[in-house]
């Protein structure tokens, strides 16, 4: 999907549609055909047959019929969001005319993009981007690497040797209490 | 935001990193190291996207291996040619090249990616203390180190040695020298026959 003419996006829609109550975004709709060329002959099937159906069926959406001479027959629908869209019906028959005249009912008239990324936000963090100086002790800032003080593991709790030392100052300073006891 | 462009910038800045290597395990301190150089630390981290930082190590002739790695831990070699297939000890490689060791262990670790050759390129090793300034002068943070230095016996003074407590006192006459034993070099039984040195 490399070409160029196809446009590229961020993922849209219309988010709101839907929340409080459905809202159909196709506004109006006009069949273009010929009254007398073969290639309008499943138009003219369709408009006599289903479009009827179509109209009773949607009354929010205006039906115009537009018979041209010696052209190809065409849907032209236009959205509430102000978007126009063609689409060539040639060689369609009846069904599949019925099936693209559903598709256009059923859109949200946001053109068809190739997505760029799947993850998209149109509000950014407030709190502002990471950058690598973040979380960092601001410290560091004045620290001339290496430092022994970023550079140490932080332990927490005693080593065997600390208890032993610990032992020894409890014991030499309850020796030097009784001794001064003694003394007096 | 105005400055938005200038964040982005910092966003993708590469930084520089020092580790002190003193008497740290090589094999820990790669699997920390590289988190560092393949830019995991950052909550950006992509795997395609280069954002890894530099990390500078310094003091590798000073590495400590536990156990008796460093006669039993091996590199190995294979120069593709009929009996080219060589392997040495980690002394005897430390020997001949005092970053060797820590260089191999963050090589080794960075497998199975396709940029670890770009990667290795980003971690400067020094074996001692000097670290040239215009390498010095890029680092902005500290990586800490993965287990405590401990302190030799040269460490401690005269006069701590002598306090410090005991359950018992040696007799005057005790020998205690003839019991240590002579040190000399052992044959290296890991090293392949052409690296061996005696």
């Amino acid at each position: 999907m490399s070409n160029n003419a196809i446009p590229r996006d961020f993922v849209k829609n219309v988010l709101q549609n839907g929340v409080g109550r459905y809202v159909c975004q196709l506004k109006r709709i006009t069949f273009r055909f010929c009254k007398s060329h073969g290639g309008s002959r499943h138009m003219r099937d369709f408009i006599e047959n289903n479009l009827l159906e179509f109209t009773q069926k949607n009354p929010g959406v205006v039906c115009y019929l537009q018979p041209r001479r010696h052209r190809p027959p065409s849907v032209v629908a236009e959205f509430l969001n102000g978007r126009r869209e063609v689409m060539l019906l040639s060689g369609k028959e009846v069904p599949e005319i019925c099936k693209w005249v559903e598709h256009m009912r059923t859109r949200s008239g946001v053109q068809i993009v190739n997505m760029i990324q799947n993850n998209h936000t149109e509000t950014p963090s407030t709190q502002g981007i990471w950058h690598p100086f973040m979380f960092r002790d601001s410290e560091m800032a004045a620290t001339e690497f290496p430092s022994k003080k970023f550079s140490q593991i932080q332990v927490t709790g005693k080593t065997a040797t600390d208890l032993v030392l610990e032992e020894q100052l409890k014991v030499s300073s309850s020796e030097s209490s009784d001794s001064h006891i003694e003394g007096k | 935001m105005a400055n938005n462009r200038v964040l982005q910038w910092a966003v993708m800045a590469r930084t520089w990193w020092i580790y002190d290597a003193n008497l740290q395990c090589p094999f820990r301190s790669s699997e920390r190291i590289i988190t560092y150089l393949k830019g995991k630390h950052k909550p950006i981290y992509h795997p395609f996207a280069d954002i890894g930082d530099h990390v500078v190590v310094f003091n590798t002739r000073h590495v400590a291996m536990r156990g008796n790695f460093w006669r039993t831990f091996k590199h190995f070699n294979h120069t593709r040619y009929a009996g080219g297939f060589s392997q040495a000890s980690a002394w005897r490689v430390h020997e001949m090249d005092p970053t060797r060791i820590m260089e191999k262990a963050c090589y080794q670790r960075l497998s199975g990616l396709p940029m670890k050759k770009t990667l290795m390129a980003r971690l400067h090793l020094y074996p001692d203390e000097e670290i040239p300034q215009e390498i010095l002068e890029n680092v902005s943070g500290q990586i800490r180190q993965v287990q405590v230095v401990p302190k030799k016996l040269e460490d401690y003074t005269e006069e701590e040695i002598q306090n410090f407590p005991r359950l018992f006192e040696w007799p005057e006459n005790y020998d205690v020298e003839s019991y240590q034993r002579e040190n000399q070099q052992e044959p290296d039984q890991h090293t392949t026959k052409k690296w061996r040195l005696d």
